[in-house]
């Protein structure tokens, strides 16, 4: 087998059931010290009304993904180099600013990882989710206003007709999350996008807002693309999974694959880190090292020198996702490297009855 | 709120009584005093200055006691003409005189008489105070209006060709003495291009003094020709105050603005696919006002002290050119009146800052 892997050579729109399709999405930044390639070379589907889930370690580039779609970065210092990101049908990347903004929390709405700052502070709750309602809808203020209500209670704030007119420093983290979701989805969008949306929040908190979000997902047929560092939360929310590292997707599958038998070390090493409840109060397996510096990335594979299976191929030739036959991961251990025959494995290690079994998040 | 308000009020008494304790402290250990004047005149004696000191309540000798019975007579307390705490009716001086006490010092309302001029320090006061709120309140306006353009556009368009200019000149003004500024604007527009006149308020040849009884005749019979020599001579003093002021200002809105795009808040008002306009104007503009409201409020107080520098180089008689002339001739009674009055007016603008500041955020609560 030679070097030239043919690729899956997507041309035009994705067929109708896909409802999101990101294209080797290259997202770079321009900084003082050079160029930091911070997506590079990113691909996946959601299908209408599915739910996937993105995971990696911080700084791995999953924010930047999500506000790649949402055409949300500052440009400069960032700049989306290449790529295709189709949703329903067009390519928004080639949309007009004032096309993109009718598709901003109308289609794609996005809940922050920080509900304390993500709200201003000199509006009320229901200004703010007015706003929004108004932008995209024919309806006129008080109608708005309404169903800013209709939207709180949705999502089980008590007492919806006081805290509409409430400003968020009157509410606490978790209240404000549940904010975030009703402006979120006050426009019915197609695709909601959370990135870290408990992070930041109490864990007894986070849990209900995570059943929450599920529930809304179940409920309105929106698709979910569900970011977090959190494999536990991953196990409990999605269908399908990607793992990212170093700016690439390394790994994906569904949850049951990717977490039963995980086949790049990487997604192994971030599994075994997790505290199971028997295991509590002992050391975490977490992975050595640390993520590769931006400007000076490892020659070959990227997750090499944190490997603890590199072998002769890994330091020389980088393995990509759309080399893999099926394309569900970036590893030479499973895809035959350049001048090899066969690869040394075909399928992940099985896991034994690990943390995911003991009810995460934890 | 009006809890708060009244609780702060209370709180300003004891501190404007310390502020005017260190002024009073400040200029008594200035050297020279109001006698000084008759120092070179030989035909003054000694015997005749102690008793020129004497009729303004003024000791001779330098002792702290001293200074401390002629701060009690200026503020109430000590009467001089008994040389007592008590009054000519036998009651305490402090009293009002009503209930037996003295009808001096401040606390009776009594700002006492100008040494220098020999007229009511209050009267004074009131005579220049309508020249400097012209001057000043005009400028503030116009520089407050213009920092907040300049720096919002500023940060808005962050290190374009705009931003850098506004950067350059906001240095070039800021670091510019105010004196120098004022010379070469008064050399340029009215000594070499004659177009505009070098000082004063009103041409004396053409309009009697400026808020004088034969002025505000003379303004009844030609407003618009009053108004129009007024804003001839408006123009310089304007342009020096707006451009210095502008240039600080300028940046701290900038930085203000810039600060408040950067926040959370405004990226999520970006996804909910509101307009830019909607984003910078609504969400990141009223965020970025808060601490400008505060400045400008801090800055207020100005309009009543006046511009000192300003006032002198164009010869603008108000309280700037008031004061000055006051401690030229160590016109204790004056000074103490000018001083009093304006850091009346700072204190209570500070109080009135807060209050702003809650109107205007909500998340402040005074409670
Ligand atoms: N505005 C920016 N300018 C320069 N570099 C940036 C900028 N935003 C992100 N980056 C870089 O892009 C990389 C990916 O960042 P990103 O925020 O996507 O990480 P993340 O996976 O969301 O991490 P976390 O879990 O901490 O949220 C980081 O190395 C970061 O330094
Ligand atoms: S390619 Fe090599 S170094 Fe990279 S993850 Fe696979 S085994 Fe490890
Ligand atoms: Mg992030």
């Amino acid at each position: 087998m030679t070097l030239t892997v043919e690729r899956a050579t997507n041309v035009g729109p994705p067929a109708a059931d896909v409802l999101l399709d990101v294209r080797d999405l290259r997202t770079y930044f321009h900084v003082m010290d050079g160029l930091v390639k911070a997506v590079d070379g990113v691909s996946f589907t959601i299908k209408r009304g599915e739910t996937l889930g993105i995971v990696g370690e911080s700084g791995c580039g999953k924010s930047v993904t999500s506000l790649s779609i949402m055409r949300l970065l500052d440009i400069p210092p960032g700049e989306i180099a290449s790529g295709e990101i189709w949703l329903d049908g067009q390519d928004l990347l080639t949309l007009s600013p004032e096309e993109m903004r009718e598709v901003r929390g109308n289609d794609v709405a996005m809940i922050f990882q920080e509900p304390m700052t993500s709200l201003n502070p000199v509006f009320t709750v229901g200004d703010q989710i007015t706003e929004a309602v108004v932008q995209h809808t024919r309806m006129s203020k008080k109608e708005a206003w309404n169903k800013a209500i209709e939207s709180l209670r949705l999502v089980g704030i008590s007492n919806p007709e006081r805290r509409v007119k409430q400003y968020p420093h009157e509410l606490s983290g978790g209240m404000r999350q549940r904010v975030m979701i009703a402006m979120a989805l006050s426009c019915d969008p197609k695709l909601l996008i959370a990135d870290e949306p408990t992070t930041a929040l109490d864990v007894t908190i986070q849990a209900q807002i995570l059943e929450l979000i599920r529930k809304i997902q179940d409920e309105t047929d929106s698709a979910l693309m569900l970011i977090t560092h959190d494999l536990g939360v991953v196990a409990e929310m999605v269908e399908d999974v990607a793992v990212m590292y170093a700016g690439r997707i390394v790994e994906r599958g569904t949850v049951e694959d990717v977490l039963v038998r995980p086949k790049h070390p990487y997604t192994e090493g971030l599994l075994t880190s997790i505290p199971s409840k028997g295991m509590r109060g002992s050391r975490l397996n977490v992975i050595k090292g640390t993520v590769p510096n931006p400007f000076n990335m490892p020659k070959g594979c990227n997750f090499a020198p944190r490997c603890p299976y590199r072998f002769e191929p890994c330091g020389a030739y980088d393995p990509r996702i759309e080399d893999a036959h099926p394309p569900d991961v970036a590893c030479w251990l499973y895809t035959p490297a350049p001048g090899q025959t066969s690869a040394p494995r075909q399928s992940g290690p099985e896991r034994q009855a690990g943390p995911m079994t003991t009810g995460a998040p934890t | 709120m009006s809890k708060f308000i009244i609780r702060r009020a209370l709180g300003l008494i004891p501190l404007l009584f310390g502020i005017v304790i260190i002024s009073f402290v400040l200029m008594k250990a200035a050297p020279g005093g109001p006698a000084q004047q008759f120092q070179r005149n030989p035909r003054v004696t000694q015997t005749q200055i102690d008793e020129w000191l004497k009729r303004w309540c003024l000791s001779a000798d330098a002792s702290p006691a001293a200074a401390v019975k002629e701060f009690a007579g200026w503020f109430g307390i000590y009467n001089c003409n008994t040389e007592s705490i008590f009054s000519e009716k036998g009651g305490l001086n402090f009293l009002p005189s009503s209930l037996g006490g003295g009808g001096n010092g401040i606390i009776h309302g009594d700002f006492g008489y100008s040494i220098d001029a020999g007229r009511p320090v209050l009267e004074m006061i009131t005579e220049r105070m309508p020249a400097t709120l012209m001057l000043t309140s005009i400028a503030l306006i116009l520089w407050v209006s213009i920092a907040i353009l300049l720096g919002v556009v500023a940060a808005i368009k962050r290190y374009s060709f705009f931003d850098q200019a506004v950067t350059f000149f906001s240095y070039v003004f800021y670091s510019l003495p105010i004196f120098w500024l004022g010379l070469m604007m008064i050399f340029l527009f009215a000594v070499t291009l004659r177009i505009l006149p070098p000082q004063g308020i009103v041409t004396p040849r053409a309009w009697p003094p400026f808020n004088t009884d034969v002025y505000w005749a003379a303004f009844g019979r030609n407003p618009i020709g009053a108004i129009i020599d007024i804003g001839r001579h408006l123009i310089l003093p304007v342009t020096v105050l707006v451009l210095a002021n502008v240039a600080g200002d300028s940046r701290f809105v900038r930085a203000s603005m810039l600060d408040a795009l950067n926040q959370d808040f405004v990226r999520t008002a970006r996804a909910k696919g509101l307009p830019n306009r909607t984003v910078v104007m609504k969400h990141a503009f009223r965020n970025a006002m808060l601490p400008v409201v505060t400045n400008v409020a801090l800055e207020i107080p100005f309009l009543f002290s006046g511009a000192i520098v300003t006032e002198t180089i164009f010869s603008w008689t108000g309280m700037g050119l008031l004061f000055i002339d006051g401690v030229g001739a160590r016109d204790y009674f004056l000074l103490m009146g000018i001083l009093l009055i304006t850091s009346a007016i700072i204190v209570i603008f500070n109080l009135v800052a807060d209050v702003v500041y809650a109107v205007v955020d909500p998340r402040i609560r005074y409670d």
